[in-house]
């Protein structure tokens, strides 16, 4: 898994690429990244999954702390391109009601503005 | 007579029903005659053989014993060839032309000369012949006459019995044997009768008694010819009752019908050991005669005197008796009573004197006898009913011509062993001594009997049973045979679901995928792949719903590392802290469809209190669907708090099949919550209804005690579902068991309500038959509970729906296994019957005026 953080305005943008799983040891998780970012004060967060593949209860797991965390602080967490696989995923576990998810991440990044 | 007040005439004696007086006067006519004919041989035939060398005596029984085996072949030859009406007729012949020739040969014994017209010399060379012959050869003429007397007493019998099966069904005949029985017994009295008499008449010589019964074999021919006369049908080979051509009817062909069956053999073993038993019996009457009566005449008339004496207690014993004992005491006990009554007899010989030995003899014999004619032979026949009509046909005539003769043969053998053993022959002053010894021999053959009539009856209701098919399955069980009602429902709601949303569908799908429901013929049928493609082809520009479909979705779902990961993220923390928050808030939702996806994704959540709480709510929801879902998932999380929720849906026609299902899900230890609210005085009557349904799901001894706890209460309202609901569990789980005390009275009560409808029919005749049938099926749905459920089941189907003949089984059946006053209460409802004789039976069985 690759994460790639950039800053477009106010928000922080999350381009993954690669697969989310728990068997994926890597030196800092989808979390702790966002973590970084809310620390620095960033309190709007776009998550762009256009290049992820594969998608487990784990990185749902990072997804869903993300949120919390972004939450707690006032913040905003939003999610585009979001395959149709990890859709499906959102979609039974209900969780599509709960986050903000984007077909196109432009009008994801224009959302954060008019919300 | 007119139909009519023949009828009512005949009713006098037996179960006469619609238009069978006439044919059932003929038959009972035509065994009047036999057995008049045969009483008036019988005693000539006796006396002629007491008085001879009691060493003889037991050769006309071997002799019928080693021979009859050759007359039964001739027989079945006959049969196979003949048509019955001839057959019957024909043998009938035979046996008057035998006649005269034995009055011949007696005549020239008795008078030395021979009655024939006038003679030239070569019949004069003749007659010295056979003169020389005949008195060289005594008693072997008496022998021969008490072999061919047997021939025709056996023939004769198994002739008429089989008449009464070509004539009528085995119900038909269990009610009409009273009947026929009744003719042969009258006709044995004045058999009885006439061998009395005429000995003692001056002008009329012994052997001229003989000549009486030709006549009255003719008169038998005549009543053969028009009982068959109507009866075309039966003289074809393809009749039911008629054996064909190809059915050779020998030996081995019938004693291989009986060994075939367990319960041929024990009843024919149950019958020769009654048969040797009445052997010995006989011997000892005969040594009795012997020691009280010298002269020929006075022997003849006092014998006949015994039988006359004899076919007059039979008769009012088996009017008054026979019928009211069967119906009362059933086979069971009308198979016991004579050997049990022969036994005490047997024993009071060891405590008679000399004196009375006579007295003795004439009581025991008369006991046998009376016991045969009446009792045991309506007995006999209904033992043969459960037996199919081709195989009853050869085990009769196994049991009748080989069994019997052989057991008399048996009897016989026995006598001449004590004979020769015990210096019988140099005992002639000795009689009772003779006749304990007997007796002892006696005992042990009545025992046999009394053991047997035991395992026949254990046998018996096996043998019907397997005369009673199940005509058609239940519904529960048909629906339950071809369709899994769950997986309908879901597959349905599934279907359903794509119109609402694509979160619903994949959710209800995953559903399917999960508890692996989803089968590849179940795939093509929701159309997941038609979907895909039409997914494809619009580019997810099709919104059904508020969503797309997801092509890959057919692979997706079955990947079980994909099922998995699903489920994982269901019990991730994080996502049960999101949902804390949040699912309260959709619960409350004004969209119907998120609290429709809330009620159904509760099911896969952790039971933390903000998910109980949300479901609470979703319970509550005024939406039958989000109330459904919400089942659902209540059933998964299984709260005691959730129950009262629960119930109340039961009271919505919308909820309730869901809300049983719900509930019965919290399975064994919740029975006691559902009796609370089963006897709770503010329970709605639709909740209280719906409840005996969840505890036959739960199925567990416990909720069988409620339900049937709850049927003695007799609350308004609450016995069809509580007796589906007992009939459900008596189905699905035959393990649990209910008590006699407890079921009966209620069983009892039912028959009476069932009754009343009859008794008091209100509305009009369709309505009133109407509530019988619906009564009628509670009945039965409770008499599962008492008895076994196939075969209750098996009756209720044959007795509703099935044959006449399979009618019969099954009331038969019936008969046997259930109790006195439940029969005589149910039976007139079930039987066919006209309604002024089923009303009058109603109200007997009743006690009303």
């Amino acid at each position: 898994m690759v994460i790639k953080t950039r800053e477009q305005g106010n928000i922080a943008v999350f381009d993954i690429e690669g697969e989310i799983r728990r068997t994926d040891t890597v030196e800092e998780t989808l979390h702790s990244l966002v973590e970084g970012q809310l620390n620095r004060g960033r309190r709007n967060i776009l998550l762009n999954l256009a290049g992820v593949g594969f998608i487990d209860s784990f990185g749902v797991g990072q997804i869903l702390a993300s949120y919390i965390s972004t939450q707690d602080l006032g913040g905003r967490l939003k999610l585009c391109r979001v395959s149709q696989k990890l859709l499906l995923i959102f979609q039974i576990t209900m969780l599509d009601k709960v986050l903000e998810i984007h077909d196109d991440c432009s009008k994801a990044l224009a959302s954060f503005g008019t919300a | 007579m007119a139909d009519g007040r023949l009828e009512r005439f005949l009713r006098r004696f037996g179960d006469i029903r619609g238009r069978e007086a006439r044919t059932a006067l003929a038959v009972t006519t035509y065994f009047f005659l036999i057995t008049f004919a045969f009483y008036i041989i019988k005693p000539v035939k006796e006396s002629l053989l007491i008085g001879n060398n009691p060493a003889w005596w037991p050769y006309a029984d071997l002799a019928t014993a080693l021979l009859i085996g050759f007359v039964v072949a001739l027989n079945a030859r006959l049969l196979d060839r003949l048509p019955r009406r001839t057959y019957l007729t024909a043998s009938l012949l035979f046996f008057t032309a035998c006649l005269f020739v034995f009055w011949q040969v007696f005549s020239y014994y008795t008078q030395r000369q021979f009655q024939t017209p006038v003679v030239d010399s070569s019949g004069t060379l003749f007659l010295i012949w056979a003169q020389s012959v005949v008195v060289r050869s005594w008693p072997i003429p008496v022998i021969a006459f008490c072999f061919w007397s047997d021939v025709f007493i056996a023939m004769s019998i198994t002739q008429f019995w089989i008449s009464v099966n070509d004539i009528f069904d085995p119900h038909q005949a269990k009610r009409l044997v009273g009947l026929f029985v009744t003719g042969g017994l009258l006709g044995g009295i004045a058999g009885s009768a006439v061998a009395m008499v005429l000995p003692q008449l001056r002008f009329i010589k012994l052997d001229d008694v003989l000549l009486v019964v030709p006549v009255i074999l003719v008169l038998a021919m005549i009543m053969v010819n028009l009982i068959y006369a109507g009866r075309q049908r039966v003289d074809a080979a393809a009749g039911e009752g008629r054996i064909g051509p190809s059915a050779r009817v020998g030996y081995l062909e019938s004693s291989r019908a009986v060994r075939r069956s367990r319960y041929l053999l024990l009843l024919a073993g149950m019958l020769a050991a009654a048969m040797v038993a009445g052997s010995l019996i006989n011997y000892q009457f005969k040594a009795a005669v012997r020691s009280a009566f010298e002269d020929p005449a006075m022997r003849t008339s006092f014998v006949a005197f015994f039988f006359l004496a004899l076919w007059v207690v039979s008769t009012i014993i088996h009017l008054a008796t026979t019928g009211r004992f069967l119906k009362s005491y059933g086979i069971r006990w009308a198979i016991s009573l004579a050997p049990l009554i022969l036994l005490g007899g047997m024993a009071a010989v060891f405590l008679v004197p000399a004196s009375v030995v006579l007295v003795w003899a004439v009581a025991v014999r008369g006991a046998d006898k009376g016991f045969d004619g009446t009792l045991s032979q309506s007995v006999r026949e209904l033992l043969y009913i459960p037996v199919p009509a081709d195989v009853k046909y050869k085990a009769k005539i196994f049991i009748d011509m080989f069994v019997n003769k052989f057991a008399t043969g048996l009897g016989a053998g026995l006598y001449l062993v004590l004979y020769h053993v015990r210096h019988f022959a140099y005992r002639d002053s000795q009689p009772l001594a003779i006749i304990r010894e007997l007796g002892l021999a006696a005992m042990i053959f009545l025992v046999l009997w009394l053991v047997l009539t035991r395992l026949v009856y254990r046998e018996y209701p096996a043998v019907l049973k397997s005369d009673i098919r199940r005509l058609h399955k239940e519904g529960r069980e048909a629906v339950a045979d071809h369709v899994d009602v769950d997986l309908t429902l879901k597959v349905f709601n599934t279907i359903q679901s794509r119109e609402r949303s694509a979160t619903l569908y994949y959710m209800n799908v995953f559903d399917l995928v999960r508890s692996k429901d989803l089968t590849p013929e179940l795939r093509e049928l929701l159309g997941i792949k038609r979907d895909e493609i039409k997914a494809r082809a619009v580019d997810a520009l099709v919104d059904v719903g508020g969503g797309t479909f997801f092509p890959g979705l057919e692979e997706a779902l079955t990947d079980a590392a994909f099922q998995k990961e699903i489920d994982l993220v269901f019990l991730l923390p994080s996502y049960q802290r999101i949902m804390d928050g949040r699912l309260g808030v959709i619960a409350a939702s004004s969209s119907e469809l998120d609290r429709i996806e809330a009620a159904h994704s509760i099911a896969r959540m952790a039971a933390r209190p903000a998910t109980l709480e949300a479901l609470a709510r979703l319970l509550q929801d005024p939406s039958p669907e989000v109330a459904l879902y919400a089942l659902s998932s209540a059933a998964v999380h299984r709260r005691p708090e959730h129950i009262p929720l629960i119930m109340r849906l039961l009271a919505n026609p919308a909820t309730l099949s869901e809300a049983q299902a719900a509930l019965a899900a919290y399975g064994p230890g919740s029975e006691g919550l559902l009796a609370g609210a089963l006897r709770a005085d503010g329970t709605p009557l639709e909740i209280r209804r719906a409840l005996p349904e969840v505890l036959a799901r739960i199925g567990t001894q416990k909720a069988a005690d409620i339900l049937v706890a709850e049927l003695a209460v007799r609350r308004d309202g609450m016995e069809p579902s509580l007796i589906d609901a007992l009939y459900h569990i008596r189905t699905d789980r035959p393990q649990v068991r209910f008590r006699d005390k407890d079921l009966r009275p209620e069983l009892r009560r039912l028959i009476r309500s069932a009754c009343d409808v009859v008794l008091e029919p209100a509305g009009a005749p369709e309505e009133s038959r109407a509530a019988l049938e619906i009564r009628l099926r509670r009945v039965f749905d409770l008499l599962t509970l008492l008895y076994p459920r196939e075969d209750i089941v098996n009756d209720y189907q044959n007795i509703r729906q099935g044959t006449a003949k399979s009618v019969d089984y099954a009331l038969e059946h019936l008969d046997n296994l259930l109790e006195r006053e439940d029969k005589e209460r149910l039976f007139p409802l079930i039987e066919d019957l006209p309604p002024e004789e089923r009303l009058s039976r109603l109200k007997k069985a009743l006690r009303l005026k």
